[in-house]
C-alpha cells in the first residue's frame, strides 16, 4: 500500500478517535483531545495531499462498507491538491480550536457535540476530493453538509436572544440551501450514472461520450448548479454569509476555505474529466457566474460593518475568481487552445490555495478578536492594534493577502488569472474576444474593490481609538490561539514568497483533469515560469526589492530628520478640542463614498433623522443615521420566492378541513388515476 | 383431471372472495357485514390452501390455517364484541354535552325522515349504532362502482397475467379488485366499524394478491403481516369505543372536530 493509503487510514483512525474523544471526556480534556486528533486528521491528510501531487497514485474499493455499491476511493493529483489544502488549513486551524473552544464558550463550540462532530468534519474535507463513485460522493458530500450544518447550529443554546435567533435563522438558511443543492447533485449524478452504464468515475469517463448532447448538458447545468451553490456563487449565495459569520471561528475558517473549495473542486472534476469538456454556453455560464459572484460579493463586502460576514461575502468574491478561471479554461479548451486553458485552470487552482490561507487566517484573527471583545461589528471596534499586537499582525499579513497586492500570497493567483485572460484573447474566436475584456475588468475591478475592503476591515478594526468599552478592555488571545494563526501566517509567508514550490503539483493537478498536453508552468523555489508564454515571475526577489525599498525609505526619512530639531507639541485639532473616538472613520462612513458610486446596484436604505432643539430650529439636539444594505438577490429573488411558497402553503391547508372521508377519498382517487393511467397504456 | 378440478376450485374459492366484499357493500347492517368479512376470511384461507407452492405444501397449510383462524375467527369476534359494546354500551359521558350533541344529531335526521316519510323509508330507527345509516354513496351505486372498479383491477392486471399464465395469476385480479372495493369503503362508509372492516377487506386483497402472484407466502412474513393487523384492529376497536364516549357516536364525520383551525 502506497503513501497515500496508510495516510488516509490514519487520517480516518484519528478522526474516529477525535469523535469518541469529542463524545465521551468531560470539559477542557475532551476540547484538547478531539483538537489533536483533529490536527492529526488534517496532518494526514496534507501527507496524503502532498505525496498525490508528487505523482503517487492510489485507489481502493471498500465492498462491505456501502453495500450494495461499495465505496470506491482513488486519488490522483487534481484529488490530492484539495486534500492538501484542506489538511493543510485543518491542521492550523485545529490547533487554534484548541484554545478558542477552551477558554470561551460563549459559542457552544467546547460542547460535546461540536467537539465530537468537528473531527468528522475534517475527515469529510479529506475524503470528498478522494471519492471515485457517484454512491461514495455522494455519501461523503452529504455527511459534509451534515457535520457543518450541526457545527453551525453549535451556538443555538448560548449567548443572548438574538444571537440565538441568528444562529437558527442561519442554519435553517444553510440546511434548506444544502439539502436542494444536494438534490440537483442527485438528480444530476443519478442521470449520469444512468445513462453511462455504471456508477463508478470509470465508468463514467468511458460513458461520456457516447451520452446524447442534450443529457451531457442537463447533467452538467444540474450539478453545476449544486457545485455552485457550495461555492456560494452568486444567485445561489444566501446562505453563505449567514452561516459562516454564525458558525464558531474556527468552523468558519474550515467552512470558507476548504469546503466552499470543494464546490470548485466538483465542478472541475465533473466538467473537465468526467464529461471531457464541453460546449461553449456551459463554460459562458460559468464565467458569468464568477464574474457576477466577483463583482457582487466584493461590493456586498465593502458594505458589511460585520467582521465576520464581510469576510464571508469575500470568500463568495474569491470563488467567483476561481469560478472566472475555470470557466474560461473551458471555453479556451472547446476553441483549440490548449496552453490558455491549462494555464487559467491553474491559476483557479492557485487562487484557491492562496485563498485557503489568507481567508483562513482572518476568519480565526476575526474568531480571536470575537474572542476577546465579544464583537463582531466594526463600528464599535478601534484601537485593538496596541492592546492585541499579535491579532493585528496576523490580520495585517491577511489582509495583504486578500487583497491581491504585491507581496501578499492573493496577488500571484489573481496575476496568473489575468495573465491566462489576457493571452487567452490569441485563441481564435468572436466569443473569446467579446467575453474576455469585461472579465479582465470585472477582475479589475474586485482587486481594487478588495484593497478598499481590507484597509477598511484592518484600519477600522485595529487602529484609531476604541469605540467602545469592550474593545478597550481587549485582552490578547492565548498561546494556542496565536500558535494556530501563526501556523496560518507561515503558510501565508511561504505561498507568497516561494509560491514555485507549488508549481509542479498545480502542473500534475491540471493534467490529471485532461487538459494540458504539456505543464503550463514550472516552479522552482525562486519563482513561476509560465512555459507557454515565456513569462517569469519571482515573488521572492520582488518581495526582497520591496523590503529593501522600504527599509530605505525609513533609513533616509530617519536620517533626514535627526537633522532637524524635534518638539513636542499638541495635535492641532483645528479649534475643535482633543480629538475623540467618534471623530474616526468607522466602517460605515469609510465605505459611504463606494456607496455612493454603487448606488443604483447596492440600493441601500437609508434614514437620517434630525431632532431640533425645542429652542431653536436652527438647533441641532440630534442626528439619528441608519443604514441598511439589503442583499438584493435576496430581496428580489428569494423573498418573492418565499412568499410564493408560504402562500401555497396557506391556500393547501384548504384541503385538509378535517374530514377523513375527504382524505381517504384522496388517496383513492390517486390510486385509481394511477391504475386507469396504468390500464390506458398500450 | 385433477389440474382442471384444483382450478376450478380455486376459481371457486376467488369467487367466494370477491363475492364477499360485495357483499360487505351490499349489507347495512353491521353485524352482517362482519359476517360477510368472516365469510372472506374462510375464502382467503381458501385460496392458501389451494396454492401449489414451490415449496412445502405443509407451510402453505400452515399459514392457510393460522390465516382461517385470525381473519375468520378471532378479528370477527373482536369486532363483534366492540359492536356490543358500542351498541349496548352505557350513555356516553353522563349523557351530558355528547349526549346533547347526538341528540340534536337524531332530531335533524329525523326531520329529514319525516320528509322522506312518503316514500316508505324510516330514517328515525337508522340512528342505532348497530347500522351503517347513511353512506356517502348509496348501496346501488356502490355496487356499481364494485363492478367498474373490478373491471379497472382486470384491466390493469392483464400485463401481469401474461407474464405467467397459470390458474393462480388469473386470478390475480381478483385481489386487486378486493383492494379497490377495500379502500372505496372506506372512502364511502360513515361508521367506525365500517372503516375497520374497510381496512381489512384491504388488506385481504393485499394478501391474496401477495399469494396469487407469488404463490404463497413465507411463514414468517404472513406471521409479521398477522400480527400487524390484529394490532390494527385491536387499537381501532379501542378507538372506536373511545369515540362513542367523547363523541355520543361512531361517526367519523364527528372527527371533523379535532381540525386545528
Amino acid at each position: 500500500m502506497s503513501v497515500i493509503g496508510h495516510a488516509t487510514e490514519a487520517a480516518v483512525a484519528s478522526a474516529a478517535a477525535g469523535a469518541l474523544c469529542g463524545a465521551a471526556l468531560p470539559g477542557r480534556p475532551r476540547v484538547v483531545a478531539s483538537g489533536v486528533c483533529t490536527a492529526a486528521t488534517g496532518a494526514a491528510g496534507l501527507a496524503a495531499g502532498t505525496a498525490a501531487l508528487r505523482g503517487a497514485r492510489w485507489s481502493a474499493f471498500l465492498p462491505g462498507v456501502l453495500p450494495p455499491t461499495g465505496v470506491h476511493l482513488a486519488v490522483d493529483a487534481l484529488s490530492g491538491l484539495f486534500m492538501a489544502v484542506a489538511g493543510g488549513v485543518i491542521l492550523p486551524v485545529a490547533v487554534y480550536g484548541i484554545g478558542y473552544a477552551a477558554g470561551h464558550t460563549g459559542h457552544g463550540a467546547a460542547s460535546r457535540t461540536a467537539q465530537a462532530v468537528l473531527p468528522l468534519f475534517a475527515l469529510t474535507l479529506l475524503l470528498v476530493p478522494a471519492a471515485a463513485s457517484v454512491c461514495s460522493f455522494l455519501l461523503l458530500w452529504e455527511l459534509m453538509a451534515l457535520t457543518s450544518l450541526l457545527l453551525v447550529l453549535a451556538g443555538h443554546r448560548s449567548g443572548p436572544p438574538a444571537a440565538r435567533a441568528a444562529v437558527r435563522a442561519a442554519g435553517l438558511w444553510y440546511g434548506v440551501m444544502t439539502q436542494l443543492g444536494f438534490l440537483l447533485l442527485l438528480a444530476g449524478t443519478a442521470l449520469f450514472a444512468a445513462r453511462a452504464g455504471g456508477e463508478t468515475f470509470t465508468a463514467l469517463r468511458d460513458g461520456a461520450h457516447h451520452l446524447p448532447s442534450a443529457v451531457r448538458g442537463t447533467v452538467f447545468v444540474l450539478t453545476a448548479a449544486a457545485f455552485a451553490a457550495k461555492a456560494g456563487a452568486v444567485p445561489l449565495h444566501p446562505w453563505l454569509p449567514r452561516a459562516h459569520p454564525e458558525a464558531p471561528s474556527h468552523v468558519s475558517a474550515l467552512m470558507s476555505t476548504a469546503m466552499v473549495n470543494l464546490g470548485i473542486y466538483g465542478l472541475v472534476r465533473t466538467g473537465f474529466d468526467l464529461l471531457d469538456g464541453g460546449p461553449r454556453w456551459w463554460w459562458l455560464g460559468v464565467l458569468a457566474t464568477g464574474a457576477l459572484s466577483a463583482a457582487y460579493g466584493i461590493l456586498q463586502a465593502a458594505m458589511a460593518s460585520d467582521l465576520k460576514r464581510l469576510l464571508a461575502y469575500s470568500t463568495s468574491e474569491n470563488l467567483g475568481l476561481a469560478l472566472i478561471g475555470v470557466g474560461a479554461a473551458g471555453l479556451f479548451a472547446d476553441a483549440g487552445g490548449g496552453a490558455p486553458a491549462a494555464l487559467a485552470l491553474a491559476a483557479a487552482l492557485l487562487h484557491l490555495v492562496n485563498h485557503a490561507a489568507f481567508k483562513s487566517l482572518l476568519f480565526c484573527a476575526a474568531g480571536s478578536v470575537l474572542r476577546a471583545t465579544g464583537l463582531r461589528d466594526l463600528d464599535r471596534m478601534g484601537g485593538l492594534r496596541s492592546r492585541m499586537p499579535v491579532t493585528a499582525g496576523f490580520f495585517a499579513l491577511a489582509a495583504l493577502g486578500a487583497a491581491a497586492l504585491p507581496p501578499g500570497n492573493g496577488f500571484l493567483g489573481e496575476w496568473l488569472l489575468l495573465q491566462s485572460l489576457i493571452h487567452g484573447l490569441a485563441v481564435p474566436g468572436l466569443v473569446t474576444a467579446l467575453v474576455l475584456p469585461p472579465a479582465v475588468a470585472v477582475i479589475a475591478l474586485s482587486a481594487g474593490l478588495a484593497a478598499a475592503v481590507f484597509v477598511k476591515a484592518l484600519g477600522v478594526a485595529f487602529f484609531a481609538r476604541p469605540r467602545g468599552r469592550r474593545a478597550a478592555e481587549a485582552r490578547e488571545s492565548p498561546p494556542a490561539v496565536l500558535a494556530g494563526m501563526g501556523l496560518l501566517a507561515a503558510l501565508c509567508a511561504a505561498l507568497a514568497l516561494v509560491p514555485g514550490v507549488l508549481g509542479d503539483g498545480l502542473s500534475a493537478a491540471v493534467a490529471a483533469t485532461g487538459l494540458a498536453d504539456g505543464p503550463p508552468l514550472t516552479g522552482g523555489p525562486l519563482g513561476v515560469r509560465l512555459d507557454r508564454l515565456a513569462t517569469t515571475l519571482s515573488p521572492l526577489w520582488a518581495a526582497c526589492a520591496l523590503t529593501a525599498c522600504l527599509i530605505t525609505a525609513a533609513a533616509l526619512a530617519r536620517l533626514l530628520a535627526r537633522r532637524r530639531r524635534r518638539g513636542n507639541a499638541r495635535l492641532w485639532d483645528c479649534g475643535g478640542g482633543a480629538p475623540t473616538a467618534r471623530m474616526a472613520y468607522t466602517a460605515t462612513s469609510f465605505a459611504e463614498p463606494l456607496q455612493r458610486v454603487f448606488d443604483r446596484v447596492l440600493a441601500p436604505e437609508q434614514d437620517v433623522r434630525v431632532t431640533a432643539a425645542p429652542e431653536s430650529a436652527y438647533l441641532v439636539e440630534r442626528v439619528r443615521f441608519r443604514r441598511r444594505v439589503p442583499d438584493r438577490f435576496e430581496h428580489r429573488l428569494y423573498r418573492p420566492l418565499l412568499e410564493a411558497v408560504t402562500a401555497l402553503g396557506h391556500a393547501s391547508r384548504r384541503l385538509a378541513t378535517g374530514s377523513v372521508h375527504l382524505y381517504l377519498g384522496y388517496g383513492f382517487c390517486g390510486l385509481v388515476a394511477l391504475l386507469l393511467v396504468l390500464a390506458a397504456r398500450p | 383431471m385433477p389440474g382442471t378440478l384444483h382450478a376450478q376450485l380455486l376459481d371457486l374459492v376467488c369467487g367466494a372472495f370477491l363475492l364477499a366484499a360485495v357483499v360487505v357493500l351490499w349489507l347495512r347492517q353491521l353485524a352482517s357485514i362482519v359476517r360477510a368479512f368472516a365469510l372472506q376470511g374462510v375464502a382467503l384461507a381458501g385460496i392458501a390452501a389451494l396454492l401449489d407452492g414451490h415449496d412445502s405444501r405443509w407451510e402453505l397449510l400452515a399459514v392457510a390455517v393460522g390465516i382461517g383462524l385470525l381473519r375468520a375467527g378471532l378479528l370477527p369476534l373482536l369486532m363483534r364484541r366492540a359492536l356490543t359494546a358500542v351498541a349496548t354500551g352505557p350513555a356516553p359521558l353522563a349523557g351530558d354535552a355528547g349526549g346533547g350533541a347526538s341528540g340534536s344529531e337524531a332530531g335533524s335526521t329525523a326531520g329529514s325522515g319525516g320528509r322522506a316519510g312518503g316514500t316508505g323509508h324510516h330514517y328515525a330507527e337508522d340512528v342505532s349504532e348497530a347500522r351503517e345509516t347513511q353512506p356517502l354513496v348509496n348501496v346501488a351505486a356502490s355496487l356499481l362502482s364494485a363492478a367498474l372498479l373490478t373491471l379497472l383491477a382486470y384491466a390493469v392486471a392483464r400485463p401481469l397475467v401474461a407474464l405467467h399464465p397459470t390458474p393462480a395469476t388469473r386470478a390475480l385480479p381478483v385481489g386487486l379488485a378486493v383492494v379497490l372495493i377495500g379502500f372505496f369503503v372506506l372512502v364511502t362508509r360513515r361508521r367506525a366499524l365500517a372503516q375497520v372492516v374497510g381496512f381489512l377487506l384491504l388488506d385481504n386483497g393485499i394478501t391474496a394478491t401477495a399469494f396469487l402472484a407469488a404463490s404463497g407466502v413465507p411463514l414468517i412474513v404472513e406471521l409479521g403481516v398477522s400480527f400487524d393487523v390484529l394490532l390494527a384492529v385491536l387499537v381501532l376497536g379501542i378507538l372506536t369505543t373511545r369515540m362513542r364516549a367523547a363523541f355520543g357516536g361512531t361517526g367519523i364525520d364527528d372527527l371533523r372536530e379535532l381540525c386545528d383551525r
